[in-house]
């Protein structure tokens, strides 16, 4: 039975994983909802991936309350199942707030209409390669209708009722105390993560960091000693061969 | 669980304050029209274009068209919406100023607009935190970095929650393309400088309290929409009285209010440089003028003041008749001290000022007396306040006029101090900044203030040594130790003929 039960426990590991991931990409989806991104491709999205969240959430619920609701645990048990409730309660705090937020922008962007506007905050891109993250699939398929922007808003609000609906039983019937969970990760965890920074982030940063006295300096500052140092090379090079020609002249 | 959204509209409690947030928003929309709206410019940089770039003399001017109104208008209004947040700074991002001029600016996206209905949650500030971490290390400022620190120990049961949940989003935002990933770090960027303002700013949405009352709501018509012409007389004169008085007090205290004029030798809040208030302390050895010019415009002004107290009871004492100001502390201290010690303290009271013979008589008629002693059968904290009332009058009428002729007060006057005003450059103040230190903890002043009680307490008064002595079996008292004379009348030609010795 403890082979069953770290099996469990890690089911409800990846189940919150994935949890995570669809509550991170909803949010950025959400990010995008009234500005110049926003497109009937991306209320399907944020649909689609709605929807996917709360499939996750009532599996990981039914798990995590079955795991809970057994007396015969160690505590050592109990407290890693009690901190995997902290983090699925988290998730659905993010999403229920995000799932309101995006009741109400949604409402506020109307796209069919013309004499709304959308904000033009820059972001032009689609978002589609978010959704297909999401939904943890290669190409995302759109296959809504051209209403979606109004007709999905009533499915909303039904699933943002059953989302606080589920979220005030879980608070009832589960009786752990948030504050005596203990994280596993220490402060400043996350900057010891192998997450791939790459060379193309880092030109971004740049960017963003610059200040006033440097403006587009800071770009062109790296930019331009990566080319210094490869012209010195480039010399020095020259230079050894020159010398090596000479001396293999002179030799011969 | 988590103590969750506690905002929730119970029916009636909670109610928006900021009024110009939805009608920003109804602008904001406005300016978005590709026509009429504000012209929008790409942003040219190394690697990318990124356009919907707008400059601040463009929004300026399109909202001075809009509304006509003239340039300054204009921009107080355009620095108000980048201050909440509606439109940031590309450059220089941590200062929240429209600059009239080619700066470029961006709209924000409606998620990240201000709002009161979303409260800004420290989780997801957190998160936020945790991304940058991940993006770069040591990219957080000294305060973010504080910011971290405590946000780790006091939400330490979602830390792990806070960690994956960063880099889950990280990863999404890796997944757009790279001019919508800028635009996305400056955005999140913009949000943050609004809601969790660098030390030395303040947010432009700390907004206090929820009131109770909608301001976009229908407006209650009624009461509030009559004219002052359907005011009877009486109304109108109590409120031609109560405007001249009120325009008295502001044409008076004007020049004394930190707000509407320097205060010197510098606004503490603004300089950090706390010399204003060490100058100003309660038992400071010398005031300076203008606290001093303070204690002349209304006697409960000097009272009021420890040190004109301190002044005052000075020249009390040189008039001897200092019993009149110890009474009336004393029924202040029984007004306002513990319910617990009140019996005694009335009694003290009742023994050293009021009973007959008493070392510290004071002058108080006839009537006022019976009802004073009558009350003090029952006493309660309010039993003396006809006899100080009394009291606090006759100072009034009497010894504050003298005392403000007196050489006392001259003498302060003359000593009072008026510090020069601080000149600080902007690198001073930051020198300042650092060296801001926390002042003296209450319990040490209490302390202190107490210390300084029991010394006066024990500061012996020459009447009431005098009078003890006459106590201790001299027959007739000297002339001028007599007891003293119930009539008001008599005390004055009692104090005349002490002079006159």
């Amino acid at each position: 039975s403890s082979h069953v039960k770290a099996m469990g426990k890690d089911e409800c590991k990846t189940m919150l994983d994935a949890l995570n991931k669809v509550t991170a990409c909803y949010r950025h989806l959400v990010i995008a909802l009234g500005s110049t991104s926003d497109s009937q491709n991306l209320r399907e999205e944020l649909k689609r991936t709605r929807k996917k969240a709360q499939e996750l959430a009532v599996a990981n619920r039914t798990k995590l309350t079955s795991l809970l609701k057994d007396k015969s645990i160690s505590k050592d048990d109990r407290a890693e199942y009690e901190r995997l409730w902290v983090l699925f309660s988290s998730s659905m705090e993010l999403l229920e707030v995000d799932m309101k937020r995006s009741l109400e922008i949604g409402q506020d962007f109307p796209l069919k209409v013309p004499t709304r506007h959308l904000i033009q905050t820059g972001m032009t891109g689609s978002t589609t390669t978010v959704a297909a993250r999401a939904m943890s699939v290669q190409n995302m398929k759109y296959e809504a209708d051209s209403n979606i922007d109004t007709a999905d808003l009533r499915d909303l609000q039904c699933e943002i009722s059953q989302v606080s609906q589920m979220m005030e039983e879980m608070e009832m019937k589960v009786q752990v105390a948030p504050w005596a969970v203990e994280a596993k990760q220490e402060a400043g965890a996350e900057l010891k993560s192998n997450m791939s920074v790459g060379n193309s982030s880092v030109g971004v940063i740049s960017i963003c960091e610059e200040e006033p006295k440097e403006e587009d300096g800071g770009g062109n500052r790296d930019a331009g000693f990566a080319s210094i140092c490869a012209v010195l090379v480039f010399f020095v090079i020259v230079t050894v061969a020159v010398v090596l020609g000479y001396l293999v002249i002179n030799m011969s | 669980m988590t103590i969750r959204n506690t905002l929730r509209d119970h029916g009636q409690r909670y109610r928006p304050r900021m009024a110009c947030l939805k009608k920003a928003e109804k602008l904001l929309l406005e300016m978005q029209d590709p026509k009429t709206g504000v012209k929008s410019q790409p942003q040219r940089l190394v690697i990318t274009t990124i356009p919907h770039a707008i400059t601040g003399e463009d929004i300026i001017a399109w909202l001075a068209d809009r509304f006509q109104v003239d340039t300054q208008e204009a921009r107080n209004f355009v620095s108000m919406l980048v201050a909440l947040g509606y439109i940031y700074p590309l450059q220089d991002h941590r200062r929240l100023v429209i600059k009239p001029d080619a700066s470029l600016y961006r709209f924000q996206t409606p998620y990240f607009w201000p709002t009161q209905q979303w409260p800004v949650e420290d989780t997801d500030y957190a998160i936020y935190l945790a991304k940058r971490n991940i993006r770069k290390r040591g990219i957080l400022e000294l305060h973010e970095q504080e910011h971290y620190n405590r946000l780790h120990k006091w939400m330490n049961h979602k830390w792990d929650f806070v960690v994956m949940q960063a880099k889950e989003q990280y990863r999404a935002a890796k997944e757009r393309k790279k001019p919508d990933r800028v635009v996305f770090e400056c955005q999140e960027r913009a949000y943050w400088v609004v809601h969790r303002p660098p030390p030395g700013t303040v947010s432009a949405m700390d907004y206090g309290l929820d009131r109770l009352t909608d301001p976009n709501a229908d407006e209650v018509t009624g009461l509030l929409c009559c004219s002052f012409k359907h005011y009877t007389p009486l109304t109108r004169s109590l409120c031609f009285l109560c405007s001249r008085r009120l325009v008295k007090y502001c044409s008076t205290y004007k020049s004394h209010d930190p707000f509407l004029s320097n205060c010197l030798p510098s606004n503490p809040w603004l300089t950090d440089d706390a010399t204003y208030w060490s100058l100003n302390m309660p038992s400071v050895e010398i005031p300076t003028k203008m606290r001093v010019e303070r204690w002349t415009f209304s006697f409960a002004e000097l009272l009021s003041d420890p040190r004109g107290r301190d002044d005052f009871r000075l020249f009390l004492k040189k008039e001897f008749s200092g019993e009149n100001l110890a009474f009336w502390e004393g029924c202040e201290d029984l007004k306002w001290g513990e319910a617990a010690t009140m019996r005694e303290k009335a009694e003290h009271i009742y023994k050293t000022f009021l009973a007959r013979g008493a070392p510290r008589w004071i002058n108080i008629d006839g009537k006022t007396m019976e009802v004073t002693v009558k009350g003090l059968k029952h006493p309660h904290r309010y039993v003396l306040d006809p006899a100080q009332t009394h009291i606090y009058m006759l100072m009034k009428k009497d010894s504050y006029g003298r005392y403000q002729k007196s050489p006392v007060f001259k003498d302060t006057v003359k000593k009072a101090i008026c510090p020069e005003e601080h000149r600080y450059s902007d690198a001073q103040l930051q020198q300042n900044a650092k060296k801001r230190r926390p002042s003296l903890s209450p319990i040490i002043l209490r302390q202190m203030e107490q210390e300084q009680r029991a010394k006066m307490a024990a500061n012996v008064d020459i009447t009431q040594v005098m009078s003890k002595l006459s106590k201790q079996g001299k027959e007739a008292p000297p002339p001028f130790l007599a007891p003293p004379l119930r009539n008001k009348h008599k005390r004055v030609m009692f104090r005349d003929f002490y002079r006159r010795i």
